[in-house]
């Protein structure tokens, strides 16, 4: 924890600091977003209720400085939830301070970095702890305080990171919905590493462009993001225990017209465990159907995993996205998620459009069909619902 | 007495060669020279607004900053960096592009909310740019090495005689059969008229507010759309243009991207 303090007084004096710069070149923006979630099976599994009413927030400030060869970012998130508290957090995504030399890229601060190029099973990304509070497919990450140095030539760059504090997964509490089959006791953390949540953790990446390849090699070694869910037999809950991981990853986007091609591999250690993963799939848009602006864009991806415990080893999503290129930006997306081994399915749905300059609205549905018991999703199998987001953009 | 016969030679040679010129090569040659006289800008900077109007009157406002570096590579495209600030739901995205000249471009966005830099599809050159009247491939519209060129005459446009010229794309991924425009005597483009798939009229594009750049270059400080299908109008205007800024190369490579972005 002392780490964080001492990155966040650094930030905070150096943001002061660049205040006295006289002609201060900053922007600043961000969102408000009421969102309210029907339930369409009525309590469901764990006596949850029938809806809820949640509002986030974003707000981004960036400050430039030395000609801009310096910045400041500041992007904090927060979520104000009806029901669970779980869901009533701040998070600093982005509060760094980056400058930049000719071939060099040096960055302090908590920041949000990505790896990979597949749109659903986003297997090698490992920077970012997932935040399952705000949605169970992990997608959503939470800010993570690290040092890095990016240097790039004309064969690539190369990107070195040091996290020196670990950021534990975030879970929806008792009375969240969706949530897990048990409440997860974040008091009762255990790590492999005996430096626990101190451990300095390191990364180092690989990324270049050769004509239509975008390809990335990385490998990263320190607490697993994913922390295994053990059950404590005398309170009934979960107790999470992080191992160490060690996982070397690829990944390959071919981009051939309309088709782009998608792949990422890794293979890890975790623990005393060696597993294997590999996802991929493709992409293809057809433009302009039936003489209009509209596109439709098809994509098919594949997760295999040879653990049995991994939830996507075996899984495969097919989506529909329908983009209207209209004033409005309207879109929709559906797609189904098939987990080929237990036979369970889930319908999903994204709908969004602009209803004027300043206000965006999304509609957001999921519809779980028959789910194993046996597969983790079990535990929200009766957690079909539908979401009006309404955004309110400054 | 050689070089009397020299002389001679070379005066027929260049007469014929400039009367047998059809309206093929004549066409193709003012492309080429209406192009190269926009050329030579080595990089340039600019904040874009567009207005978006539907047949109603409703008004929607686009706003954009953009950098674009010129290739010195005469057999390729130009390379280009669009910040996207209004509509505020897109604040923060970044795009950068690689275009090539008979060729699919490179194109890689930058998307905030995901912190994500993802390589997209650049095949759909046809398709319209923020929802205006304006597709991507029109941007790069005055590039001669882009349309098979034939001139049809001259005629007076707006009170000049101007040269009349046909363009048909050779991209095969065009929404355009032909274009049919007007280039004045400076070698500006004047108006552009845009067929369809279909062969139809689709939509006009008025090239006004030129300003002549650095001495050298005149650039259309507006585009004015109007589409004649669907009767929406878009009015794209360039503010505080600079040409010849002295940015760095390297700003055009997606290793940048995530520098740039917010």
């Amino acid at each position: 924890m002392i780490y964080i303090k001492i990155l966040n007084f650094a930030l905070i004096v150096t943001f002061i600091f660049s205040f006295n710069v006289n002609a201060l070149e900053y922007k600043l923006y961000g969102l408000v977003q009421p969102e309210f979630s029907i339930f369409t099976n009525g309590d469901g599994k764990h006596h949850q209720s029938k809806n809820n009413y949640s509002f986030f927030t974003k707000g981004n400030f960036i400050s430039y400085l030395d000609e801009r060869d310096a910045k400041i970012t500041i992007s904090a998130i927060a979520r104000y939830d009806e029901k669970d508290s779980e869901r009533r957090y701040i998070d600093f995504q982005k509060l760094k301070y980056e400058q930049y030399f000719e071939n060099y890229t040096f960055k302090i601060g908590n920041e949000i970095i990505f790896w990979g190029v597949n749109e659903s099973f986003n297997i090698i990304d490992i920077i970012n702890q997932s935040n399952l509070a705000e949605d169970m497919t992990g997608t959503k990450k939470l800010g993570q305080p690290l040092l890095s140095l990016a240097y790039d030539n004309n064969y690539g760059t190369i990107d070195l990171y040091l996290m020196p504090y670990f950021i534990e997964r975030k879970f929806p509490s008792k009375n969240g919905r969706p949530r897990l089959a048990l409440e997860v006791d974040q008091n009762s953390i255990t790590y492999e590493s005996s430096a626990k949540e101190q451990k300095l953790d390191f990364a180092l990446r690989y990324s270049m462009v050769y004509d239509d390849y975008d390809i990335g090699i990385a490998h990263f070694h320190g607490n697993n993001r994913a922390p295994q869910l053990n059950i404590n037999p005398s309170t009934l809950k979960f107790n999470p225990h992080y191992t160490t991981l060690s996982q070397t990853s690829l990944d390959i986007q071919a981009t051939k017209g309309a088709w782009l091609y998608k792949l990422e591999a890794l293979s890890a250690k975790d623990g005393n465990e060696r597993h294997l993963g590999v996802a991929g799939g493709f992409e293809y848009t057809f433009y302009g159907i039936r003489d209009s602006q509209s596109d439709l864009g098809l994509v098919i991806e594949y997760s295999f995993d040879d653990r049995n415990s991994y939830p996507f080893n075996n899984d495969s999503v097919a989506a529909l996205r329908w983009t209207k290129n209209d004033i409005n930006s309207t879109s929709l997306l559906a797609g189904m998620f098939i987990d080929m081994r237990g036979n369970s399915n889930r319908f999903i749905a994204e709908y969004e459009q602009r209803i004027n300059n300043n206000i965006k609205l999304f509609i957001d549905a999921t519809f779980n069909g028959s789910i194993d018991s046996q597969d983790f999703t079990y535990a929200f199998e009766e957690d079909s619902v539908f979401s009006i987001k309404l955004a309110r953009y400054f | 007495m050689n070089k009397f016969l020299l002389i001679l030679f070379f005066v027929m040679f260049v007469n014929t060669s400039l009367l047998s010129e059809d309206n093929f090569e004549k066409g193709l040659r003012i492309a080429k020279e209406s192009y190269e006289s926009t050329r030579g800008y080595v990089d340039s900077e600019s904040d874009q607004m567009m207005i978006l109007v539907d047949p109603k009157g409703n008004e929607v406002i686009r706003e954009i900053s953009g950098k674009t570096l010129e290739n010195d590579d005469p057999n390729d495209g130009d390379k280009s960096i669009i910040f996207f600030n209004k509509p505020k739901d897109v604040e923060g995205t970044v795009m950068l592009s690689h275009t090539h000249v008979n060729d699919d471009d490179d194109q890689w966005l930058y998307l905030p909310a995901l912190g994500r830099v993802k390589r997209i599809s650049s095949s759909n050159k046809s398709g319209s740019f923020m929802g205006s009247e304006i597709a991507f491939e029109d941007f790069s519209g005055n590039d001669y090495r882009k349309y098979e060129w034939e001139f049809i005459g001259e005629e007076e446009y707006e009170g000049e005689i101007c040269y009349k010229l046909v363009s048909i794309p050779k991209y095969k991924n065009s929404g355009y059969t032909k274009r049919i425009g007007f280039t004045d005597k400076l070698l500006r483009p004047r108006m552009i008229e845009y067929f369809d798939r279909k062969g139809e009229l689709l939509k006009t594009l008025y090239f006004e507010d030129y300003q002549l750049y650095n001495d050298k270059i005149w650039n259309a400080d507006t585009f004015r759309v109007v589409n004649h299908q669907n009767k929406n109008k878009t009015i794209y205007k360039w503010v505080n243009r600079e040409l010849n800024v002295g940015i760095n190369k390297k700003d055009f490579e997606k290793s940048s991207l995530l520098r740039l972005a917010d």
